[in-house]
C-alpha cells in the first residue's frame, strides 16, 4: 500500500513504532510535520539526538542523569539513609513536586508482570539489593504503583528485605487512588499518603 | 440515573438510531431482527461496560466499521448526565460530560440495569461460569467497589498462570518468591470474593423462593448452595497444598474462579432434573430477586431491560412478572403486540427509517470523540 512518497512512508512508519501513536496518529504527525518550517523540524530532530546522547540513567538509582549519577544522587543534603522505590523515573518527579521526601531514590523499571514477560529478573531488583548491601540505608520506603502489579512488585521486594534485618521497609500509606498510577495522584494526596506511610 | 434519550452509530445492526425514553413503560415492537435486543444490548453496555450476551468489543461494531458509539442523555440526582463510549477493536473509551474518564470502571455505578432475557435459560443450563458472572454482576449492582475484587481477583489469576507456565515445572529462587507473593494475593482476594458471593447468595435466596412461587402459582422448595473449590479455614493453604499439582498443569486450581453454584427445586437438581418449565421460571425468579435486592440497597431502582420476555412466558407468568416488577423505569421488547394489561407510556416501532440522516456526514460530536 505504497500511497504516499518513499521518505514520508518511512516517517509514517517510524512515528508508529513509538507508545501510545497508533496509525493513525502516526499519519496525522507526519503530515503536520511536512507543513511545519523547515527550522522547527530540525530543532525537534536536534532535541532528539541531544536526549540520546547526553541523558542517560544514573548508576546509582536509575534516575534520569546527564552524567554517571543524577541530580538527586550528587545532592550532598539528601539524606543518606532512606530510599523511596518507584517503578519509573517520572515518578520521581511527581514525589519531587510534593517536597516531603528528603531522601534519595531507586528505580525498578517497571513492576512484575508475568504477561508482559516482566519478572523480577527484568527489573533493577538486584542492584537494589546490593545498594542496601553497601550503602548506609536504615528505611526503604516503597512507592510502586497502587494498582495490582505495583502492590505485588511491593510485596516481593518487601519479602526480599527480610534477610536484611536492621532495615524497615514501609508503604505508601492508602488514601491513593486504587488502580491508579502514581504520577496521576495530585502532590496534596501523595505528599500525605508519604508521611503516613506503613510498615510492610 | 433515568435515561432520558439514546443515540447509536455503528452499533451492531444501528448505523444511526436516536431514541426517546419515557419515565416510566417504554415499549419496542418490531419483527425478529429489526434491532431489539441490539438496542437493550447497547444499554447493558453503557451500564457493564461489556455485552451481557458475552461478546466482546468486535462483535458490537457495525459490519466493516471501525469503532461504534453509545451516546446518552439523562439525569442523576437532578443533574443532566451526558455519557458517550466509545468502542473500537479491543480498546473502550469513556466520556461523562464531556470528560474523558480516568478509567473506565469508574463508569460502573452511573446507570444500573437489570436485564431479562430469553437466553436467562442458560443460566441454569449452562456451566458454573454463567452462574459466577450473575452473583458477580449483582455485586457490582450493589457496591461499585466490588468490581475492584473482582477485578483484582481475576487479574491475579491470570498473572499466576502465565508464571506457572512460564516456569515449565520448575521454579527458581525468584519465580518462587513471585509465586509466594501471587499466592497470598490470591487468598486475600479470594476469601473476599468467596464471602461476598455467600454473603449476596443467602440474601437473594429467600426472594427468588418467594418469586419463585409467585411465578409458579404454586408452593415450591428452592435452595442454593455455594460449593467452593477449597476447604479449610484459610485459602492459603489450600493454595500453597496444591502448589505442586498447580506447577504440573500450568493453572490455578483453587479459589472462587472455580467454585459453583446449585440450586434445587423441590429437592431436584435445577441444572439435571428440572423440567425446561421449571428452569425458565426459576431464571426469571433469580433475575426479579436480584433486581428487587438491589433496588432495596441502592436509592434508584436500576432500569429495567425485558427482551421479547413475552414469547417465552404463558399469559399467567407474563401478568404474574409485570404486575409484580418493583418498577422504575423500564423497556420492554416484544416481536408482537403486549397485551391489553400492559399499558407503556409511549411505544416505539421498529425499524427506524431515518431518511434525514441518510448520506449525510457524521454529525460534529462524533468528530470531537474520534480526535483523541
Ligand atoms: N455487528 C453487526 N453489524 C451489523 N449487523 C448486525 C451485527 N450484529 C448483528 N447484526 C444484525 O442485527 C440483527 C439482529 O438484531 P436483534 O437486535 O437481535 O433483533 P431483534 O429485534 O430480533 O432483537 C440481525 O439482522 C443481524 O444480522
Ligand atoms: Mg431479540
Ligand atoms: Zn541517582
Amino acid at each position: 500500500m505504497s500511497t504516499y512518497a518513499r521518505p514520508l512512508e518511512v516517517l509514517i512508519d517510524e512515528l508508529g513504532r513509538l507508545p501510545g501513536i497508533g496509525p493513525k496518529s502516526a499519519q496525522r504527525i507526519a503530515f503536520h510535520l511536512l507543513n511545519v518550517d523547515r527550522v522547527d523540524v530540525s530543532r525537534l530532530s536536534e532535541a532528539l539526538i541531544d536526549v540520546k546522547d547526553k541523558v542517560s540513567f544514573c548508576e546509582r538509582c536509575f534516575n534520569v542523569a546527564e552524567g554517571p549519577l543524577c541530580e538527586i544522587c550528587n545532592d550532598p543534603s539528601r539524606d543518606h539513609d532512606v530510599i523511596c522505590v518507584v517503578e519509573e523515573p517520572k515518578d520521581i518527579a511527581a514525589l519531587e513536586r510534593t517536597g516531603a521526601f528528603r531522601g534519595r531514590y531507586h528505580v525498578l523499571m517497571g513492576a512484575i508482570n508475568p504477561l508482559e514477560g516482566i519478572g523480577p529478573e527484568q527489573l533493577k531488583v538486584k542492584e537494589l539489593a546490593t545498594r542496601i548491601a553497601s550503602e548506609d540505608i536504615e528505611e526503604i520506603i516503597i512507592c510502586t504503583n497502587p494498582n495490582l502489579e505495583g502492590e505485588t512488585t511491593a510485596a516481593y521486594i518487601a519479602r526480599m528485605l527480610k534477610s536484611f534485618d536492621m532495615i524497615k521497609v514501609t508503604r505508601l500509606a492508602s488514601g491513593l487512588p486504587v488502580g491508579g498510577d502514581l504520577d496521576y495522584a495530585d502532590e496534596l494526596t501523595l505528599g500525605r499518603a508519604l508521611e503516613g506511610r506503613s510498615a510492610l | 440515573m433515568k435515561l432520558h434519550q439514546i443515540w447509536l452509530t455503528d452499533f451492531r445492526s444501528h448505523a444511526d438510531l436516536s431514541l426517546t425514553f419515557s419515565e416510566g413503560l417504554t415499549a419496542v415492537i418490531g419483527p425478529n431482527g429489526s434491532g431489539k435486543t441490539n438496542l437493550l444490548e447497547a444499554i447493558g453496555v453503557l451500564s457493564r461496560l461489556r455485552s451481557f450476551r458475552g461478546v466482546s468489543n468486535d462483535r458490537l461494531l457495525r459490519r466493516e466499521q471501525p469503532r461504534a458509539i453509545v451516546r446518552a442523555q439523562g439525569e442523576r440526582d437532578g443533574r443532566d448526565v451526558l455519557i458517550e463510549l466509545e468502542l473500537s477493536s479491543g480498546r473502550s473509551t469513556v466520556f461523562v460530560n464531556k470528560q474523558r474518564l480516568p478509567r473506565n470502571r469508574d463508569l460502573l455505578g452511573a446507570l444500573r440495569v437489570t436485564v431479562f432475557a430469553p437466553d436467562d435459560l442458560s443460566l441454569l443450563k449452562d456451566g458454573p461460569s454463567v452462574r459466577r458472572e450473575y452473583l458477580d454482576d449483582l455485586l457490582i449492582a450493589l457496591d461499585t467497589r466490588n468490581d475492584a475484587v473482582i477485578a483484582d481477583y481475576a487479574r491475579v489469576v491470570k498473572q499466576r498462570n502465565t508464571l506457572l507456565k512460564q516456569a515449565k515445572g520448575r521454579l527458581d529462587d525468584a519465580a518462587e518468591l513471585t509465586l509466594d507473593v501471587y499466592d497470598t494475593q490470591l487468598s486475600a482476594l479470594g476469601e473476599r470474593l468467596t464471602y461476598l458471593r455467600e454473603h449476596v447468595l443467602s440474601a437473594l435466596m429467600p426472594r427468588v423462593a418467594n418469586a419463585y412461587t409467585m411465578l409458579a402459582g404454586t408452593e415450591c422448595s428452592v435452595v442454593a448452595s455455594y460449593r467452593r473449590s477449597w476447604e479449610g479455614d484459610g485459602m492459603l493453604e489450600a493454595v500453597q497444598e496444591a502448589r505442586a499439582q498447580d506447577l504440573a498443569r500450568s493453572t490455578t486450581s483453587m479459589g472462587p474462579h472455580r467454585d459453583e453454584v446449585s440450586l434445587r427445586i423441590d429437592e431436584f437438581d435445577s441444572r439435571t432434573e428440572a423440567s425446561q418449565g421449571e428452569q425458565r421460571t426459576l431464571a426469571l425468579a433469580l433475575r426479579f430477586a436480584g433486581h428487587e435486592l438491589v433496588t432495596e440497597h441502592v436509592k434508584e431502582p436500576p432500569l429495567l431491560l425485558l427482551d421479547d420476555v413475552l414469547s417465552e412466558l404463558d399469559e399467567a407468568r407474563a401478568t404474574a412478572l409485570l404486575t409484580n416488577l418493583p418498577v422504575g423505569q423500564t423497556l420492554i421488547t416484544s416481536a408482537t403486540e403486549l397485551p391489553a394489561s400492559v399499558r407503556p407510556d409511549a411505544i416505539v416501532r421498529f425499524p427506524i427509517i431515518n431518511l434525514t440522516t441518510l448520506d449525510t456526514e457524521p454529525d460534529q460530536v462524533v468528530e470531537v470523540l474520534t480526535d483523541g
